[in-house]
């Protein structure tokens, strides 16, 4: 009977046991990516496919709307996701307090980091391509989105003009105000009807993404991402304002006032529009506009071939994540990341990997390729932690040099005190993350 | 006294029976107050005692905050134009749905359908009426077919203007909130019994006489609670600013009200510890405003009661 009841005990306690390390060797995974909806139907099929491979590994996907305001706090709070794709823009923040975890090459099936990058292109080209999620010399994430800008044409609204895009898209600024006169409609009492170009004003991203590209034509960026500093009041920053100015002052062509550039490009209201990325067509073709592409145009006397900036968004892994979910992340990030020509053309989104842009489907692709030349000239965007308030101040110097009239010289060096400002609390926020 | 002593305690025990009756039945909103409204409250004000990134935990920095907010040229700004807001919006707000009440509380036809009409600008939310605004608001749009030939212009940037901007913002808030205040006057004016009215008359008073001897003395109560609960709902200004004006709260921050600078720190800046402390500065605002309205209106002179 004794014998009975201690052979039942060690039954149970094995039995328990081996319950135990089931659970144990069980790993849940939370994902969470911004909303786009083409994505979402890839990105389920992709996990039900790797779950499927790996049954000891539990992904929970989650679509979450508003995500930067949503990762922070939930980040903050302690609940935020285990793997995260995010903005270049917001990266260096991300960095800057401990949050990324380094890419664990192995985990993600490579022998070395080099593998990694040589994925996305090699030497120079692979770096490049990585650069925006890497600090200090480590790679922090792989893009699940690259995205640079060209210029697209109206090409009906271009012909009404008695202009070709074709032959007649100016490579220049100076030439592409000349067109913008001839490509716009004005009412009896001189009210727009149709503008010829405009920017696009809304979101002080975009100071940073265009504003700062056409800096950097001329020599050198508003922000030097290495030594946190500023460089606005400077003869290139104020030749762009006075562009920006000029049109909307001097030749009154468009402004901030008037519907937002994509919208009005859109609604056939706007002939040229120059920050779409290739995921742009999609609404052009739903709208029935006919379009055709264009690079970036540079001023005549540019010292840098460079268009707009770059920017993309990562998948990262959350450094605060136990080691093994930190190792399932990233098994998981590279299986999420292994069909990029499905990415582009089911849901227009470019990841950039050597291996397919090999392939006779990239090469056939109709608008890829001005993207990645655009891209190979240019770089992505400064990043730095504190943008979005960097962002803010550069905003509002130029709403209050071409809304306002105020002096030009005096806003800039204004902007540049108070940027430097926000970019040396920025730093010592690094320092006292222990990130720098 | 044994006789005293056990009615006492005897009444002590149901008042005490009683009390613990009214307890239990105001719990669940003691405690509802206590989670969301307390607890939010004493956090809001240890956070903006600390430097606090929202990606890190918080770091205790004392009033460091208080006295970098001191020097700070947006929350500086931001209370010049919170005070602009409060006092544009809530003043115009009262004359004018005190007006609109008077005018439903008189009887003519088709004052049932008119008042459904007057009140619809309350049905949608703010998002929505913002979005309204937005259209109308175009340069090119129906409001500048409007006003504008009466200026000689083809094209007014009512949103992009700094000066008319801000203006433009009250007018949508005026616009949105003078049905709900209406409805508050007219209730006030419904609760003066017509023999107040009549005696009035009888005295010789005519009908602007006996308005401001009579009635507007009377809705004093109903002032005192319009005046509070507008002009807090306009301290706490931000859905226009947010979705109306350029660049939330912009351009160049003349429509950047404490409520903005609470989220633009908190949310787009990861300063969380200067959010707190701008909110705890609101509140302050809020409550001594408040309270002097709330002082200046307490009187019984011309209380029915």
């Amino acid at each position: 009977m004794k014998f009975r009841l201690l052979f039942a005990l060690l039954l149970f306690a094995g039995l328990f046991a081996m319950a135990a390390q089931a659970q144990e060797d069980q790993v849940t995974v939370t994902l969470w990516m911004h909303n786009h909806a083409p994505r979402v139907a890839i990105d389920e099929e992709l996990i039900a496919e790797f779950m499927e491979e790996n049954p000891n590994i539990t992904v929970e996907y989650e679509i979450v709307n508003d995500f930067f305001t949503a990762l922070s706090t939930a980040l903050a709070s302690g609940a935020g996701p285990d793997v995260f794709n995010q903005f270049t823009y917001y990266n260096a923040q991300f960095y800057a307090q401990g949050l990324l975890a380094p890419v664990d090459p192995v985990a993600m099936g490579y022998q070395t980091i080099e593998d990694v990058y040589e994925r996305y292109g090699e030497g120079a080209i692979g770096e490049a391509v990585l650069a925006g999620d890497t600090f200090n010399g480590v790679l922090y994430g792989v893009p699940t989105e690259l995205s640079n800008y060209a210029c697209y044409a109206n090409d009906d609204l271009w012909a009404e003009a008695g202009l070709d895009p074709a032959t007649d898209f100016p490579t220049t600024w100076e030439g592409l105000t000349d067109v913008a006169k001839q490509l716009t409609v004005r009412g009896e009492d001189g009210e727009l009807i149709q503008r010829g170009f405009d920017f696009n004003w809304y979101g002080n991203i975009y100071i940073i993404l265009h504003f700062d590209g056409m800096v950097r034509q001329l020599g050198r960026s508003m922000i030097d991402e290495d030594t946190y500093t500023a460089h606005i009041n400077t003869p290139q920053v104020a030749r762009v304002m006075q562009y920006w100015n000029d049109l909307v002052n001097v030749h009154e062509l468009g402004g901030p006032q008037y519907t937002r550039s994509r919208d009005a490009f859109n609604a056939g209201e706007l002939a040229t529009e120059c920050t779409f990325g290739n995921w742009g067509t999609a609404g052009m073709e739903a709208a029935g506009i006919n379009y055709s592409i264009h690079n970036i145009p540079r001023f005549a006397d540019a010292v840098d071939d460079i268009g707009f900036a770059g920017y993309a968004f990562y998948l990262q892994v959350n450094a605060n994540a136990p080691r093994e979910v930190q190792e399932a992340g990233w098994k998981l990030i590279a299986h999420l990341t292994s069909q990029p020509g499905r990415y582009l053309n089911e849901a227009a989104l470019f990841q950039p990997v050597a291996e397919y842009l090999a392939t006779e489907d990239f090469a056939n692709n109709e608008i890829m390729p001005v993207f990645l030349d655009e891209f190979h000239r240019s770089a992505y965007h400064p990043r730095y932690a504190g943008a979005a308030e960097v962002g803010d101040a550069l905003g509002r110097a130029r709403d209050r040099i071409i809304l306002g009239g105020e002096d030009m010289e005096t806003v800039l060096q204004e902007t540049e005190d108070e940027v430097n400002d926000i970019l040396e609390r920025a730093l010592a926020d690094i320092e006292a993350a222990g990130s720098g | 006294m044994r006789r005293l002593y056990r009615r006492l305690w005897s009444e002590t025990s149901v008042i005490s029976r009683r009390q613990y009756w009214g307890l239990i039945f105001v719990l669940p909103v003691v405690v509802f107050f206590a989670v969301f409204f307390l607890y939010p409250l004493v956090t809001g004000f240890i956070l903006s005692l600390t430097d606090f990134t929202l990606l890190r935990p918080p770091v205790w920095v004392g009033l460091d905050n208080y006295f970098d907010l001191l020097k700070d040229r947006l929350f500086l700004k931001s209370i010049s134009v919170t005070f602009g807001y409060v006092f544009g919006s809530t003043v115009p707000t009262w004359v004018l749905s005190l007006m609109a009440a008077l005018l439903f509380y008189q009887k003519f036809p088709g004052r049932e359908g008119l008042k459904l009409l007057f009140f619809s600008p309350l049905l949608p939310s703010v998002a929505v009426v913002s979005v309204i605004w937005v259209v109308l608001l175009h340069p090119n749009g129906i409001l500048t077919h409007l006003i504008g030939p009466l200026f000689g212009k083809a094209e007014i940037a009512w949103l992009h203007d700094l000066q008319l901007s801000p203006i433009v913002i009250v007018i949508a808030r005026v616009w949105s909130v003078i049905p709900f205040y209406m409805l508050i006057w007219l209730a006030g004016l419904t609760a003066i019994p017509q023999e107040m009215r009549d005696a009035a008359r009888v005295d010789g008073a005519n009908r602007l006489q006996s308005f401001l001897s009579v009635e507007l003395p009377l809705l004093r109560p109903t002032a005192v609670f319009v005046m509070a609960v507008s002009t807090i709902a306009a301290f706490q200004g931000f859905t226009l600013q947010f979705v109306i004006a350029p660049n939330q709260g912009g351009p160049v921050d003349v429509n950047t009200t404490l409520g903005i600078v609470i989220w633009k720190y908190g949310f787009q800046f990861f300063r969380m510890g200067d959010a707190a402390a701008v909110s705890v500065v609101l509140f302050a605002f809020i409550m001594i405003i408040t309270g002097l309205q709330l002082g200046l209106g307490r009187s019984d002179d011309y209380s029915l009661n």
